[in-house]
């Protein structure tokens, strides 16, 4: 039945969820390829990258446009499948899942911040923070609680009842901050978090990602301003598909 | 949960895009409109004609002429036969036994005559059995009884037209009038009778013009003798409509064996009202696929629109499945709205519909009747259009790749 609504070609059958008896760290990828098929000539974006990222570390992924860095992203954050190669997030291979069970580990493991936020518009603040526990059937008294704590998170808990085109762009990438951390998810993705804000709101934003990094979070910040990159514990440098520089900083 | 999360949703769109909504589900407003307006009419119809059946004396009514209709040459055995007599009443009184009554009539012309006032005037001669059979009573004094006919009694029962043609403002009964030279004792004057269709014309006033004498006394009055006296015609009521080819055999078997030829035809009102259904359910059905064309026209619109402000909302649909919407959750979440969007435009072709109604009965002069299976149906019908054309744009969102609904700007 749920095979109609895939958007991958591919038919997939469940296949039994592979637990790493190995893997001790959040994130694991081995020799992970993606390869873009657009006609005649493939595009081959990721060409062999293995990474591990342990639970509570604030790593930056920064690298020039065209790089691959938006690909891994995306495969990090289950919007995608890799080509070839493992990938192991909190124990599960979730390399070959179906777009059904992807939805189901984006929903539950991982917490997405947008360069453009991303907030449903007509919806209001408290709405679009209850969003992932709309899905993952979460009753609506234990929602709105839920959301209500991650709002107070960000400092935003007196603002629930507005619509996002009533706050300005840092409080509503504060919002989205909020959507992604509803779920108590094990990682959180920030795709260009300030890339639509000025250098003070934007941060004052990477001061939260800061403040739940301290929190032991685990947090993951795909960047191409030095600046911000710097302020992270760990830099993946990502250079034509593969990693050029993998080196935890100097805690300062 | 999801679900009341999509009709509320669904709320808030229709609410947020009122206007685009109102001519999304113009189709729909037609379309169900129309069902309600085909349902109501045919039901009042129906209403009405049972209506006309209940106060003519029932549809358990059987109608036995004495000639055959529709037969152009006779037989020369059916050309010498009397036709009806009153013995065929008898007998079929006596022997069918899904007959429970018997009303023979014989008509005849007769000049009547009260003080100064003489007219030709139309008779009928009939038994007690015509008042219960034609659902038509004495209004004042007493109707044709038993004893009338056995005695073929000189009373006269009049319809209410005729007692104030004769008698104006004064009482009729216990007065005699002259038939034909001869004296009858006015005994009963019958009640009004009325229905109309319209709310004008009344169908039934040719009843309030008779004028009834016992059936004994017309026959024996032409001089014939009585049990083979010809009558004109008889109605026969059958005990049990579930019983009614069988209340019609016995009939055609008992006067076919008396007369040993058919010189007879019976009309059952059942199965009149029956070949009526079948006219009723071919207009029924040609309205119903004219209110499912404009449906299914209105469904294309839906999703038409449903497409075009899909656009609009491809970065909702990533964002959704960015957070874990998974495929299904979509989709259902877009075909709640379709169907939402649709039976609230149902809703509104309920009234549509009642106010088609109100016009066309103003037109034939017929109340309509909206009933509750009527708005039912209508709604059902909105809800399938949604639920039909609401599918593929709803398949559309749910197999967008996230990635690339985030990516559009």
């Amino acid at each position: 039945m749920s095979a109609i609504f895939d958007y991958q070609t591919p038919a997939e059958t469940p296949k039994p969820v592979a637990v790493s008896t190995t893997a001790k760290a959040l994130i694991q990828l081995d020799e992970v390829t993606k390869t873009y098929d657009s006609g005649e000539n493939a595009v081959q974006a990721l060409r062999g990258v293995d990474v591990a990222i342990n639970r509570g570390e604030f790593v930056a992924v920064i690298g020039p446009s065209g790089s691959g860095k938006s690909t891994l992203m995306h495969i990090l954050g289950c919007l995608d499948t890799p080509t070839s190669g493992k990938y192991w997030l909190d124990g599960e291979d979730v390399a070959e899942m179906s777009s059904k069970e992807l939805a189901r580990i984006r929903n539950q493991k991982i917490g997405f911040v947008f360069q453009t936020f991303n907030l449903l518009p007509r919806a209001t603040i408290l709405k679009n923070v209850e969003l992932p526990l709309l899905y993952a059937g979460i009753s609506t008294s234990a929602r709105r609680e839920q959301a209500m704590e991650a709002l107070k998170r960000v400092g935003l808990d007196h603002r629930s009842k507005h619509r996002p085109n009533e706050l300005s762009g840092g409080q509503r990438q504060r919002v989205a901050i909020a959507r992604a951390l509803v779920n108590n998810p094990s990682l959180i993705l920030a795709d260009e978090p300030t890339g639509n804000l000025d250098s003070k709101t934007g941060s004052d934003i990477i001061r939260i990602f800061e403040d739940l990094a301290a929190a032991d979070e685990t947090i993951v910040l795909v960047t191409h301003d030095p600046s911000i990159a710097n302020r992270t514990q760990r830099r993946i440098t990502i250079v034509d598909g593969q990693i050029a520089d993998n080196s935890a900083m100097e805690t300062p | 949960m999801i679900l009341l999360e999509s009709i509320i949703d669904g709320i808030r769109d229709i609410r947020d895009h009122f206007g685009r909504t109102l001519l999304q589900l113009v189709g729909i407003i037609l379309g169900a409109g129309s069902i309600v307006a085909t349902f109501s009419l045919s039901v009042a119809g129906k209403a009405q004609s049972m209506e006309y059946y209940k106060v003519s004396g029932g549809i358990q009514k059987i109608w036995v002429s004495d000639k055959p209709t529709g037969k152009v040459t006779l037989d020369a055995k059916a050309l010498a036969s009397k036709g009806l007599t009153y013995a065929d009443a008898l007998a079929l009184k006596r022997d069918a036994k899904e007959i429970d009554l018997v009303s023979p009539v014989s008509n005849d012309n007769m000049t009547i005559r009260y003080m100064n006032v003489e007219k030709p005037r139309s008779v009928m001669g009939v038994t007690p059995a015509y008042s219960p059979m034609n659902d038509f009573h004495a209004g004042t004094g007493r109707f044709i009884t038993d004893n009338d006919l056995t005695s073929a009694a000189r009373v006269v029962v009049l319809g209410s037209e005729r007692a104030r043609e004769f008698f104006g403002s004064d009482n009729p009964i216990g007065k005699t009038i002259a038939m034909n030279g001869t004296g009858y004792l006015v005994v009963g004057v019958m009640e009004e009778k009325y229905f109309s269709f319209d709310k004008k014309r009344n169908v039934m006033r040719w009843m309030n013009r008779q004028i009834y004498i016992p059936i004994t006394t017309m026959v024996t009055r032409k001089g014939e003798p009585l049990t083979s006296g010809k009558i004109s015609f008889m109605h026969a009521r059958m005990r049990d409509i579930k019983k009614n080819e069988q209340a019609v055999d016995e009939i055609k078997t008992i006067l076919g064996r008396e007369h040993g030829v058919v010189d007879f035809e019976v009309f059952s009102r059942i199965a009149n009202l029956r070949r009526n259904e079948q006219n009723n359910k071919m207009y029924d059905m040609l309205f119903m696929v004219c209110g499912i064309i404009s449906l299914l026209v209105g469904g294309i619109v839906v999703m038409n629109i449903q497409l075009a402000s899909f656009n609009e909302r491809v970065r909702e649909v990533g964002t959704r499945k960015a957070v874990g919407a998974s495929p299904a959750q979509i989709f259902f979440q877009f075909l709640t709205e379709s169907v939402l969007v649709s039976i609230f435009g149902g809703f509104i072709g309920l009234f549509v519909g009642r106010l088609f109604t109100g016009g066309i009965s103003l037109l034939i002069r017929s109340a309509p009747i909206v009933t509750m299976s009527t708005c039912i149906y209508a709604l059902t019908f909105a809800a399938g259009t949604g639920l039909l054309f609401g599918m593929y744009p709803a398949l559309r969102a749910s197999r967008l790749n996230p990635i690339e609904a985030l990516r559009t700007e």
